[in-house]
């Protein structure tokens, strides 16, 4: 009895103590300005994600003899015997098609990978964010940078294709296309990595719908066949999105230059994922942490 | 000059793989953990950290006690700006340095050195910085030649020196302590008690939790008591640890 006395006049001394102190001026930012601080920030803290991104890669292959050319090999393998494969298949002429399939690939591989991954975006690193407070927009930087430095592995296997269909495809000026297309990819993976993360986090069904469709966007989209079989239809094409960037990947890759229609989609793509990335993100940021 | 401020702050979960109607009727105030509610989307939720209000200045060494699940590990997080509250004020100015699962981010196929590379640059060190630090993070850790070598190849003993010497190679303004850590051989826990005595004397507030008083009597000048998310008791460390333990008495 005594006991409890004791605990309720403790509790109501306690009481005094732990008020917050009244002069205290809070400082509330909005939604806006702390997303804005997160994705400043997140693109600052460029050490961590580069780090983390390399080191992604280089766990993966640790103790492997060639590390990660092994990306490079066993892409060279799956593209090398599938462009011999399908030039037949297609009857079309080797020395067109073989180039067209390799860069074809080699930009889907890119895209298909990022898409996949972004899925995942937060939820994947869900035991380093718990941990350390790092602005949720630097997975997003992780996921890219990790991405194109695998894409710069894969791209050795044009050099063969280079030297073997050197009246067909040439390394020329608007090889350097490649960098601004690469440029956009980049800036896409952060826009739409903010919605798909976050949609991917707080509805885990979803990463499984997308994952299954881009098996599904594979076939609908001219990697392996050209967009000239369609014939009428050819509209089909110049409303996909992912053919948009895959042209802004090829092309280049071939010595040509996308189109002005390819140029368009990808602007337009770019604007709606930075208006749903940014809306998603600015409304839902707080949240990601008890989602993941 | 760090300074922390919570006013009337609460942190919810929201638990989306139970289904309110699969527990138990009028959600169970448990002993443990804090209060289990549902909200307006029909989603349990589980309140944590529930209106809580704080101030600490330069010179503070707050201890946190409480039961499991009392929230003291979310107080934590949520100091260390993890968690977002989901109400009320915080202002927390100075530089927060956690060491709460210090275990965590280690690779075990990295070496020992690519590992205190790696620790560093999360930690906002550059390449430059690190390099200054690692000779003397390689003392306090004694593995020598081990330093070399693939984490995995370490006993748990090693493994605590080097994640210790590496978590405490900082220069804390606000120093976040979840349980801390004891282990390795006499000589390591002398050199690991001093490390961390300098530790705590340079840092401007430290808040540790621990289930251990001697820690909490040692090192801190000040106890939060904390039961279901809430706050019991705020004041000197002698009267919080005689009401938690009461507690415990009355209960039983």
């Amino acid at each position: 009895m005594s006991n409890e006395a004791q605990l309720t006049t403790m509790e109501m001394h306690a009481a005094d103590a732990l008020l917050t102190e009244q002069d205290v001026v809070f400082n509330k930012p909005s939604h806006w300005q702390l997303a804005k601080t997160d994705l400043i920030d997140g693109a600052l803290r460029w050490r961590i994600w580069f780090m983390l991104a390399y080191q992604d890669i280089k766990l993966r292959y640790r103790r492997s003899l060639l590390g990660p050319f092994w990306l490079t090999i066993s892409m060279a393998i799956t593209v090398y015997s599938m462009g011999y494969l399908y030039a037949h298949l297609f009857h079309a002429e080797l020395s067109h098609y073989y180039p067209f399939l390799v860069a074809g690939m080699l930009s889907w591989s890119l895209l298909s990978t990022i898409v996949t991954e972004l899925t995942e975006g937060w939820t994947a690193f869900d035991s380093f964010i718990k941990q350390v407070k790092l602005p949720y927009s630097l997975y997003m930087h992780r996921i890219a940078c990790r991405n194109l430095l695998i894409f710069f592995h894969n791209v050795l296997v044009m050099i063969p294709v280079y030297l073997i269909f050197f009246h067909e495809v040439r390394i020329n000026l608007n090889t350097l296309l490649v960098i601004p297309g690469l440029i956009a990819i980049y800036l896409n993976t952060i826009l739409y990595g903010l919605a798909l993360s976050m949609i991917g986090a707080r509805f885990r069904d979803i990463s499984q719908i997308i994952k299954s469709f881009v098996g599904v966007i594979f076939f609908v989209t001219p990697v392996m066949w050209t967009p000239d079989l369609l014939g009428s239809k050819k509209y089909l094409v110049d409303l996909n999105p992912f053919y948009a960037f895959i042209e802004l990947i090829r092309q280049p890759l071939l010595g040509g230059t996308p189109t002005l229609k390819n140029i368009l989609v990808v602007t337009l793509a770019t604007l709606f994922g930075a208006f749903i990335g940014l809306k998603l993100f600015t409304r839902y940021r707080a949240r990601i942490i008890y989602w993941i | 000059m760090a300074r922390i401020d919570l006013r009337d702050v609460s942190v919810d979960f929201p638990v989306y793989n139970v289904h309110a109607r699969s527990l138990k009727k009028n959600f169970l105030r448990v002993a443990t953990g804090g209060n289990v509610s549902e909200d307006t989307n029909h989603h349990v939720v589980v309140r944590s950290i529930n209106r809580l209000n704080l101030s600490l200045r330069h010179g503070d060494r707050l201890g946190l006690i409480g039961h499991n699940g009392s929230g003291k590990s979310t107080l934590l997080r949520l100091l260390a700006r993890i968690y977002e509250p989901t109400e009320g004020d915080f202002n927390i100015e100075g530089h927060v340095s956690p060491m709460l699962e210090i275990m965590h981010g280690i690779e075990a196929e990295f070496t020992g050195y690519e590992n205190i590379y790696i620790r560093g640059t999360v930690l906002g060190l550059t390449r430059q910085e690190i390099k200054q630090q690692v000779d003397s993070i390689a003392e306090l850790t004694g593995l020598g030649d081990f330093l070399a070598m693939p984490v995995r190849t370490y006993s748990s003993g090693m493994m605590v020196r080097l994640v210790f010497a590496i978590s405490t190679s900082i220069k804390p303004e606000i120093l976040l302590i979840d349980e801390v850590f004891g282990a390795g051989d006499a000589d390591f826990m002398e050199k690991a008690r001093n490390k961390m005595i300098s530790l705590l004397n340079q840092s401007s507030i430290v808040v540790m939790a621990t289930h251990a008083d001697v820690l909490i009597k040692e090192f801190c000048n000040k106890a939060l008591l904390l039961d279901g998310g809430k706050l019991k008791y705020f004041g000197s460390v002698d009267t919080a640890l005689k009401l938690y333990h009461q507690k415990e008495n009355v209960s039983n």
